[in-house]
């Protein structure tokens, strides 16, 4: 694996201690420094503060929800470059539908296989398109013009 | 003056008249001659007698005149008003016989209240007839009414009550009984019912029904309904409409508990589920296999299981989850309309663009969310004109999108506004549950130049050509009820007779050589051609069909191509055609290419038959011309020219000419099957008559 220099940083925003325990050493362990904070109030502004190269984003967060989050990032130009994973545990294709429309790279429905993640946050991290695998196409299709 | 006077009293001046001229008369006489000298006492005497005689002559005359024709007179006037005025059925006889001196008056007087009151009775007859026909046509329609499980009501445009049956009351019940002229929209919520009602009165097509779903003005119901708009009977006055409804309170409640319920056992379950996934994989990661490889991979086999489960099963949930709420075919066209004046209702612009397409939808929420959604923009101040546009995707979906020029909305703003109550029409209706029922969800976009809320639409198809209207009507004839059956064809009068009128067309004459391209049929029941009873389909004959062929029916060999084969047809039509009289225009030729694929077919066309033809020359004679042509113009029934030479338009050519021969035939005395065919076979010179 091509260890980078600088480790990727990643922002978990998680309510759910546990899940959030288990990502930390996931993370951990795949190379990555990571840092969590469990409300949606103050995740933008730590965003704009820490720039992370990746914030995995839980939608259902007390206060401001992940979809709110995601809009406000991707309406500052200075984040540009900050990726956002979606993940949520009513994953219904509407829903991805919404979370991609608002800016997300990625989308991933709880419960997930960790191996599913893990070659989501690569793929992210790397800047590829999404490939066609079912948690990350954007079933039901894009808007067509006619 | 004297003809105001009574008949009697001007008698009796002419009378008086007479009376006193005579007697003035030998006065006179009686001066006349005593004017030169005294008269002998005897003279005077002689005229007194005659001036007595003639006074008594006078009135016994008018005594007998008085009697035997004034008074006679007035009697029998006074008698024949009595009948015409005031409805007495007595004859006249004892009138007759006071006026037997007036000649032939009293005879003729008589014979015209005689008629008179036969009429009379005769017109009571039928009218009580007709009445009890109609009161028990009223009784089974009432009847039938009672006991469909629906709730039928019908209502004026201003939607006030002109009927409705038990079910309707134990519906709209629960306040105020409902009552006839009373307002329907004070037992349920307006919105939706004003919503279909607009849309099918503008649309015209009395065919047309609008599936809905509607709640009582209490809330304490919901009902799913359907309406169908009348036919418009009077110009200027807007037609009523047929509403049922059917109580789905219970089920949605079920299905609503029953939905909650597992929504609620995913939410729950999932989250553990997930948790426990992630922390028993780094858990597993993390020790490594060094201490119990065998039970580190159970555990993660187990919940991987779990995971998946869960995974499928509540994609599965999810695909459903809409399916069974009433959401109803919509036109594109009609949902823009009525959103174009919802906005404008509500003082806001709108642009629409669509395709025609069929959007499966409430159309009345959709309707009512986009009003809504709107009006909270507008109120944000973010815009006052908006465009809606409703845009194909790949697969069965499309998307709406209401777009703005202005200032973006954010997302959490529109999240906050979902839970809330739309508003009046809609009581208590959020936003968020009409999503739920569509199984969609909203958000904002940024578009070129524009700003925009999406929603998704799950399942949309392009609208074809609309499909020609189904004759929905619903096909009665009380009078089979009360039809007694003839066991015997030969004994059934023939309005009493079911007959299947049909027409063939075939790819040449020859029956030997040639096939049946198009076969075209329709059913008589109890003397009347059935409308909505019609078999009409095109034939594969299983051999190129020659041009000299299609120049007269018009029928190409790739028009067949696809069409079932003689076989498959004639097994059809012969289904259409059981238990009836066949009637064909010249039927030898068509029963000649049935008869020969009898054996293909399976089955055996041994219906009775009758012949138009032969019918023809039983009323017209055998020297007339008795093509259909010739026929019909002779009964005035004209044959559309784009019809003429279909099998369908030549069927119903004949189906017509049979019913209008069917009173000619009458007139001659020939009432049954059976009297019909021994008459028509003195004509079979003509034609062979195929009943045997």
């Amino acid at each position: 694996m091509n260890q980078p220099a600088e480790p990727k940083r990643i922002l978990v925003v998680e309510d759910e201690d546990n899940i959030a325990v288990a990502l930390d050493y996931l993370m951990t362990r795949e190379g990555y420094s990571q840092q969590r904070i469990a409300t949606g109030a103050g995740a933008v502004e730590l965003i704009r503060e820490t720039r992370p190269d990746l914030v995995l984003l839980d939608v259902m967060l007390p206060e401001v929800s992940g979809y709110e989050i995601c809009q406000n990032v991707r309406l500052d130009p200075a984040l540009n470059d900050v990726k956002i994973l979606m993940m949520t545990a009513r994953g219904s294709a509407m829903e991805r539908r919404k979370g991609l429309a608002m800016g997300a790279d990625g989308f991933i429905s709880k419960p997930f296989e960790l191996k599913a993640l893990r070659a989501e946050v690569r793929r992210i991290l790397a800047g590829e398109p999404a490939d066609d695998s079912p948690d990350t196409s954007r079933a039901p299709g894009e808007a067509r013009h006619a | 003056m004297l003809d105001r006077l009574g008949l009697r009293l001007r008698i009796l001046l002419f009378f008086a008249l007479l009376a006193g001229g005579a007697v003035l008369a030998v006065a006179a006489g009686l001066a006349v001659a005593g004017r030169h000298g005294g008269l002998p006492p005897e003279a005077v005497q002689g005229a007194l007698v005659a001036g007595f005689a003639i006074l008594g002559l006078v009135v016994w005359v008018w005594f007998l005149f008085d009697h035997n024709v004034a008074r006679a007179i007035d009697t029998l006037a006074a008698a024949i008003r009595a009948r015409a005025h005031a409805g007495i059925e007595r004859d006249l006889a004892a009138e007759a016989k006071a006026a037997r001196y007036l000649g032939d008056l009293a005879p003729a007087a008589e014979a015209v209240t005689r008629s008179l009151i036969e009429t009379r009775s005769a017109l009571a007859e039928s009218v009580a007839r007709e009445t009890t026909r109609l009161a028990a046509e009223k009784s089974r329609l009432e009847t039938l009414l009672a006991d469909v499980p629906v709730a039928v009501l019908l209502c004026s445009a201003e939607h006030q009550l002109a009927f409705y049956n038990g079910q309707a009351v134990d519906i709209l019940g629960g306040g105020t009984a409902p009552g006839l002229d009373r307002n329907l929209l004070d037992y349920l919520r307006e919105g939706p019912i004003r919503h279909a009602y607009d849309r099918l009165a503008g649309a015209g097509d009395p065919d047309a029904a609008s599936d809905l779903l509607c709640a009582t003005v209490t809330g304490a119901r919901l009902l799913a309904g359907r309406m169908r708009v009348l036919r418009r009977r009077e110009e200027g006055v807007a037609p009523g409409y047929v509403l049922t409804l059917r109580d789905v309170t219970a089920d949605i409640a079920a299905h609503t508990s029953r939905d909650a319920l597992l929504s609620e056992v995913f939410d729950r379950v999932r989250r553990p589920a997930a948790n426990l996934q992630t922390v028993i994989g780094v858990l597993s990661e993390l020790e490594g296999a060094e201490d119990a490889p065998d039970l580190s991979a159970a555990m993660r086999a187990e919940i991987e299981a779990l995971t998946l489960a869960i995974t499928e099963l509540g994609a599965r949930y999810d695909a459903i989850q809409s399916d069974w709420r009433p959401l109803v075919n919509t036109r594109s066209g009609d949902l823009l309309d009525g959103l174009k004046g919802r906005f404008q209702a509500d003082g806001l612009g709108l642009e629409t663009e669509s395709l025609d397409l069929i959007l499966q939808v409430d159309g009345f929420e959709i309707v009512a969310f986009w009003a809504w959604l709107a009006g909270k923009i507008a109120a944000e101040g973010l815009a006052r004109a908006f465009r809606i546009v409703i845009e194909e995707e790949d697969g069965p979906g499309a998307v709406m999108r209401l777009c703005w020029q202005g200032e973006p909305l954010s997302v959490g703003r529109l999240d906050g506004w979902l839970p809330g109550a739309m508003g009046r029409d809609t009581g208590e209706l959020t936003a968020r549950a009409v999503l739920q029922t569509h199984g969609t969800e909203a958000w904002p976009e940024a578009g070129e130049g524009c700003n925009a809320v999406v929603m998704p639409i799950r399942s949309v198809r392009r609208a074809g050509r609309r499909p020609p209207p189904l004759s929905r009507k619903v096909v009665y004839d009380f009078d089979l009820l009360s039809k007694a059956r003839n066991a015997a064809v030969a004994d059934t009068r023939l309005e009493d007779l079911t007959l299947v009128v049909f027409d063939t067309e075939t790819t040449g004459l020859s029956p030997s050589s040639d096939a049946v391209v198009q076969i075209a049929a329709v059913r008589l029941v109890n003397g009347k051609r059935v409308e909505s009873e019609v078999f009409d389909t095109l034939v594969d004959p299983g051999r190129p069909i020659p041009p000299s062929s299609t120049d007269v029916h018009g029928i190409t060999d790739s028009m067949v191509v696809g069409a079932p084969d003689i076989a498959e047809a004639g097994r059809r039509f012969h289904k259409f055609a059981e238990g009836a009289v066949l009637v064909a225009h010249n039927a030898p030729f068509d029963m000649e290419f049935l008869r020969r694929q009898e054996g293909a077919i399976g089955k055996v066309f041994d219906h009775p038959i009758l012949d138009t033809v032969l019918l023809s020359a039983v009323v017209y004679g055998q020297l007339e011309q008795h093509s259909l042509d010739a026929l019909t113009a002779r009964l005035g029934i004209t044959i559309p020219e784009e019809a003429r030479h279909t099998a369908i338009g030549d069927t119903i050519a004949t189906a017509d000419a049979f019913l209008k021969l069917v009173p000619m035939l009458k007139a001659r005395g020939l009432e049954t099957f059976g009297q019909v065919v021994a008459e028509v076979r003195k004509h079979g010179r003509l034609l062979k008559d195929l009943n045997g």
